[in-house]
């Protein structure tokens, strides 16, 4: 029997493709059967062969399944919870795994190992060797002398959510040469013939190792399990070799394990947040709800979900992130090598991957913190085809504003509350839809007469199709909807309410091709966006405002890209791509033209041209390269190196230093011209002392053209010309970003440096276009230093503690060059912008989780998060400004949170 | 514009744990710059043009008046009023010679050191009458557990011009005061003023008509001693054009809006006076062209939670005979109860305990009212 196991390996990785058994129907009574006398019964009634060693099914028996069923429904709940898989093949033979490459004495341990952290590759290499490991063949023994390389491809399934997984890193150590499975859980990697073990890695998941005999080429598909408990050294393990593997440099994956346990302030995981712990990514300080990547202003990062943009990526004025983290399956944040597939925004792109539904159960979490509560709902429709996933938060932080003395903030009330759900519908084989949607509502009311609301909507709706099994597409159709709205009824004679919408669908069509040593990807996607600028109403009967709009907007963007990944050697890869977008600016529409010889303004208005309906008035359209290489250099370091251009057509029109609530989208128009940015950037990645030390430097220089900058007190609320006030501004930024980390074991750390500055200019004709004559001076969020310590430890497997220490270079502010008065009002006059700069920044969180019992048959798992933000109570400014007292102008500095803020937050998962 | 204002309340939530601290700023640089204080208006009286150079950061405005410039006021036929200096750096007109008339269109000159700096010609714009100018008491949450609810006073402003003509409206104001020392000396009773140091102004463009509805003016706190006995403010309510508005519009949001998560990034606000010899010298200031009314509000009301002003005054209680030497120098005698026996006397340390006149004057203004 075991023979036949061998056999059964054997054949299983000829086949190409799978049969489900799904046309026999089991209808006899097999309850109480043996599972070896039910084999042989249904081999007497149907041309199947069954294939298995003895040891796994002796003693199996069926139950009672709700009688007459089909074999493949039968064989999955005879299975179910046994660690014993099965593969219907062609010919009809089906042949049982069980495919744990330890003998059963050391799979005890590996179980117990899901407990206790701490054994790294090294260690369970060797219980490997001496376990005894089961090498399969790939591929016929007769080809063995046969010259050329082969090539093992397959693809990588979630054990229980027979989800494709993508991501996964499989990395061949005897080679040094890897690759990670795509979006549909496909891998390929060529070899030249021989021995090899093969490592699957993922984080969150427990790595499975191969050992295979490569003949010729073949299929080998695996299957990966998820830890119990997110503990697990192996979650980590698997970041270092993305970062070897990886093409691009400037790439992060955010490990949503760590994550959760990482501090946290007012006792919510924000992703944000965590976005800011990687180098090269700072904020302009606490409160804000942007963040600058490599230079980069807040608007030109593209954070999608599910897809789609996220307009306003906070609640509650920046303090908490829009994004639920539970729906969080993983984070990747593009810092530069940005693939053709993205575009739209300058500088980064967060795509958040959320989780799927739980398919085989009914599964749920929920929670409560100081001022938010939360739930997660997920399981099944119908088993392992249609499941959802339902996530929701909502706040109550109501109490805490009753107990400031200030009578305004004790009258006023803030709420935010945000709902995603995602349900997805496995066709068959080949076709796979998934449809999520996003809901977010924040308000704000100040003192009973005054409210501020915006809501996030997003809808998105995917269908994946596998043409075959190199190539693959998805298209999706996606809306992103976002409207604030400000009211004021103090006086009803003018009562006011203000308005802004942004709303864009798309369509995207996205194929992913494997050909030879070409991985191709390509496709298209077009995009329409409706601005509502700003809307200015009257919001009682007895008011008297004016109804106002600014007049809305629309524009098409489109592109097309296409990027080849192609292995020139074992040692060197090379990533070309292209993308060309293109952006239309649709009427109706009015525009001005103005006096070329006087700055623009409402007096040197020399003509009115109006547009109608679907004219297109301005087109702007251009290449943007994105080419990257890889060099392996040895089987622990490698070099990578990489330009890309990026252009951006929607503006986030901001004259504040951090993004204020009031901001809005503008599209590129006749004198809004799109943003763009070329970036160079190499790195180099390393791996020390047996693979438990990485370490990585990048550098990157990075030229920006055409942002967005305004005239000295710009009013941007109900602005109908922008051109009058617009300056146009070009940017420099460079930098070097140094990161070691210990990403395994019980104790981890890390330790990241960047230094780093961004410059910027103003480019006009007249004096009033000019900022500081025209001279380069450092943006708001310029920040040198920037040093991140991350620390956490396991105490047993209940008790985690995690610690981060942030400094950064205070960022720059202007000082007044002097002070008059006239009317006896004090007035503080500014020169040379950023000239100076505020103190430096220190902070240290540290937070404590305690699980509960994690037994998996317990029904509910509590978890219990205690932390402390900022605990030395540094008072960080955040800004500083001038302002006039008893008749002489004195300096302030503003500080947002000068005392430590302890927070504790309890969970539960059931 | 009030939507930034109104952000920058919602901030206030964002603030609880945070503060403010003062700081000195180490700057290397300072510039001298020539400031144009001035205002025509058709109010019948003398115009005053105030010249100055700019002060430092960190330093009390103050006085470095411009002596011995050349000003003059053209209006729109021709005609050029000169002014004289008097006193130092504020040169006026002569009221009888010279006036702002509705419609007219006046520019400013001036030479100093033989360089020019002029302004360009603008309109003086009607405005209407002040429709109302009245008071509410606000609640004050006191600062000691005690759930009091003091009340302070706010004063609003209601304005309409029925011709829609005046859309951009300014106020200033002056505040007279009097107060009175609850001890028996012989200056007890004086009177106090001050000035509007803050901009107030309105944008009335986008409602249907050129109205005003509860504007507020100020806020008065159980802080300040205005409260106590009577309380006067004098309104002046003056038309703007655009670009005046838009210049105050900015000064507010830079100068005075700050000190929040959201202020705008700070930069040179340009007035209305260039320099002629020298275009690229900046001339701070602005020189304004108003029409003019005011309105005039007295206030003698009970306020909750008014503090005595005057608990520290009683510094020692002497008895049988008074210290010698400084008695109205270095102290004062408050209570006089030297019909006594023995004899005792309340003295104070401060002077402004035992002679209003240290704060104030004693004249009464000659508008005030008695109640």
């Amino acid at each position: 029997m075991i023979f036949r196991a061998h056999i059964a390996a054997a054949l299983i990785l000829f086949s190409q493709a799978v049969y489900s058994q799904e046309k026999y129907v089991i209808d006899w009574d097999y309850e109480g059967q043996s599972f070896e006398a039910f084999a042989l019964k249904t081999e007497s009634r149907y041309p199947v062969r069954f294939f298995y060693n003895e040891e796994w099914i002796s003693g199996l028996t069926f139950g009672n399944y709700g009688g007459k069923r089909m074999l493949s429904e039968i064989l999955d709940m005879v299975f179910e919870g046994k660690s014993i898989y099965w593969y219907g093949i062609e010919a009809g033979n089906i042949i049982l795994t069980k495919p744990f490459a330890i003998k059963q004495v050391k799979e005890k341990q590996a179980d117990d190992l899901s407990f206790m952290p701490g054994i790294d590759y090294s260690d369970n290499r060797e219980a490997k060797a001496t376990g005894g490991n089961l090498v399969m063949d790939i591929g016929n023994r007769t080809d063995i002398d046969k010259p050329g390389k082969v090539t093992l491809s397959g693809y990588i399934i979630d054990m229980n959510s027979r989800e494709p997984v993508a991501g996964v890193t499989v990395y061949v150590p005897g080679l040094s040469a890897g690759t990670i499975s795509n979006s549909y859980g496909f891998y390929k990697i060529d070899m030249p013939r021989g021995t090899y073990s093969v490592r699957f890695t993922f984080i969150g998941m427990r790595e499975r190792i191969f050992d295979l005999n490569m003949f010729s080429s073949g299929e080998l598909n695996a299957e990966m399990n998820t830890v119990l408990v997110p503990l697990k050294e192996a979650v980590i393990t698997a970041e270092k070799d993305i970062h070897l593997q990886r093409f691009e440099t400037g790439v992060e994956k955010i490990n949503i394990a760590t994550f959760r346990l990482m501090p946290t302030s007012l006792g919510e995981s924000d992703i944000i947040k965590s976005v800011l712990l990687i180098p090269g990514v700072n904020s302009v300080g606490e409160g804000s709800s942007g963040f600058n990547v490599r230079g980069g202003s807040a608007g030109q990062n593209l954070i999608l979900l599910y897809g789609a943009p996220v307009y306003n990526p906070s609640h509650l004025f920046g303090f908490f992130s829009a994004v639920n983290s539970d729906i969080i399956s993983d984070v990747t944040l593009y810092k530069g090598g940005i693939p053709g597939k993205y575009g739209g925004r300058l500088s980064s792109v967060l795509e958040i991957t959320p989780r799927e539904g739980n398919r085989k159960e009914f599964a749920g979490n929920a929670g409560i913190s100081p001022i938010t509560t939360h739930f997660v709902l997920e399981g099944p429709v119908k088993k392992d085809t249609i499941f959802y996933h339902i996530a929701g938060r909502a706040t109550y932080s109501d109490w805490i504003l009753k107990y400031i003395d200030n009578p305004a903030i004790s009258n006023s009330s803030a709420f935010f509350g945000d709902l995603n759900a995602r349900i997805a519908y496995d066709i068959n084989r080949k076709n796979k839809i998934d449809l999520s949607a996003y809901y977010s509502y924040d308000s704000f009311m100040l003192n009973s007469d005054t409210t501020y609301r915006y809501q996030n909507n997003i809808f998105s709706l995917r269908w994946r199709h596998y043409f075959s099994s190199r190539f693959f597409s998805a298209f999706s159709i996606y809306n992103s909807y976002y409207k604030y709205d400000i009211a004021s009824l103090r006086v009803p004679q003018e009562a006011f309410e203000l308005t802004h919408r942004i709303n864009s669908t798309s369509f995207k069509a996205d194929f992913n091709w494997f050909k030879g040593r070409h991985e191709f990807n390509f496709g298209a996607d077009l995009n329409r966006y409706d601005v509502m600028p700003g809307n200015y109403l009257p919001a009682h009967d007895s008011s008297i405002v004016i109804p106002n709009s600014i007049e809305g907007q629309q524009a098409l963007e489109a592109a097309v890209y296409f990027e080849d990944k192609y292995i020139l050697t074992d040692y060197l890869s090379v990533n070309a791509g292209l993308r060309f977008s293109s952006f239309f600016a649709m009427g109706p529409q009015t525009v001005y033209n103005y006096n070329p010889d006087s700055p623009r303004s409402a007096s040197s208005v020399t003509d009115t041209i109006t547009y109608n309906h679907r004219d297109n008035y301005k087109t702007y359209a251009g290449p943007e390269l994105r080419l990257s290489a890889n060099f392996r250099l040895n089987s622990y370091s490698s070099l990578k190196l990489n330009y890309n251009r990026t252009k951006q057509y929607l503006h986030l029109l901001s004259n504040t230093a951090s993004i204020s609530p009031s901001d809005t989208w503008k599209l590129s128009d006749s004198y809004l011209q799109p943003e763009s940015g070329d970036q160079i950037a190499a790195g180099y990645y390393r791996v020390l002392n047996k693979n438990k030390i990485e370490i990585s430097a990048e550098v990157y220089y990075k030229w920006m053209d055409n942002m967005v900058d305004f005239k000295g007190g710009t009013d941007l609320v109900m602005n109908e010309a922008i051109e009058r006030d617009l300056i146009n501004v070009r940017g420099k930024a460079y930098g070097m970003e140094f990161l070691v980390k210990k990403p395994g074991g019980r104790v981890r750390w890390s330790v990241g440096y960047t230094w780093s500055r961004v410059l910027t200019r103003s480019k006009g004709s007249f004096a009033e276009e000019l900022i500081n004559s025209g001279n380069w001076f450092p943006a708001n969020y310029d920040k040198p230093h920037d040093l991140i310590l991350a620390f956490n430890t396991l105490f047993s497997r209940r008790v985690s503690f995690s610690a981060n220490y942030v400094f950064s270079s205070g960022r720059p502010v202007t000082y007044p060059v002097t002070t008059y008065s006239i009317d006896d009002i004090v007035i503080t006059h500014y020169s040379d912008r950023n000239k100076y700069r505020i103190p430096y920044y220190s902070r240290l969180d540290l937070s404590v989780k305690i699980s509960g019992n994690l037994r998996s048959e317990k029904i509910a798992h509590p978890h219990w998060i205690f932390s402390i933000y900022n605990v030395t109570g540094r008072d960080n400014v955040y800004s500083a400004y001038f302002k006039n007292l008893n008749n002489t102008v004195k300096g302030y500095y503003l500080t947002v949170f000068s005392k430590p803020i302890p927070s504790l937050s309890f969970n539960f998962d059931f | 514009m009030r939507s930034q204002k109104i952000i920058r309340l919602f901030i206030l939530i964002a603030l609880v744990a945070g503060c403010t601290v003062e700081f000195l700023p180490e700057t290397d640089e300072s510039q001298d710059l020539l400031v144009v204080d001035g205002m025509i208006t058709n109010n019948n009286q003398v115009q005053r043009i105030r010249l100055s150079r700019s002060t430092p950061v960190g330093t009390p405005l103050g006085n470095k008046p411009v002596k011995g410039a050349a000003v003059t006021i053209t209006d729109e036929n021709g005609i050029v009023t000169t002014l004289t200096e008097s006193p130092d750096g504020t040169y006026c007109t002569d009221s009888t010679e010279f006036t702002g008339r509705l419609g007219g269109r006046y520019s400013l000159s001036i030479e100093i050191n033989n360089t020019s700096y002029a302004s360009d010609f603008i309109e003086m714009k009607p405005v209407p009458p002040i429709s109302a100018l009245y008071y509410e008491k606000e609640a004050i949450v006191s600062s000691n557990d005690t759930n009091d609810v003091d009340e302070g006073c706010r004063i609003y402003i209601d304005t309409y011009d029925p011709t829609g003509e005046c859309l951009y409206f300014r106020w200033d104001y002056e505040e007279t005061w009097e107060y009175q020392i609850p001890y028996s000396v012989t200056n007890k009773i004086c009177y106090v003023s001050e000035n509007s140091d803050e901009v107030l102004i309105r944008n009335t463009s986008l409602y249907s008509q050129a109205r005003v509805t509860k504007f507020p003016v100020l806020f008065i706190s159980n802080e300040t001693d205005r409260l106590k006995e009577t309380y006067s403010i004098l309104v002046n309510q003056y038309s703007l054009d655009e670009s005046e508005y838009d210049f105050w519009n900015r000064v507010q949001s830079v100068s005075q809006n700050v000190g929040n998560l959201y202020d705008i990034t700070p930069m040179a606000i340009a007035g209305n006076i260039r320099c002629i010899t020298n275009p690229k010298e900046t001339v701070l200031g602005y020189f304004s062209v108003s029409a003019v009314t005011q309105e005039r509000l007295f206030i003698h009301d009970h306020f909750y939670g008014l503090p005595g002003f005057y608990t520290y005054c009683a510094t020692d209680t002497v008895s049988v005979t008074l210290p010698e030497t400084g008695l109205n120098t270095e102290y004062w005698v408050i209570e006089d109860y030297s019909d006594e026996v023995p004899p005792f006397w309340v003295i104070t340390d401060y002077k402004e305990c035992a002679d209003c006149t240290t704060r104030g004057t004693n004249v009464m203004p000659p508008y005030w009212q008695h109640f």
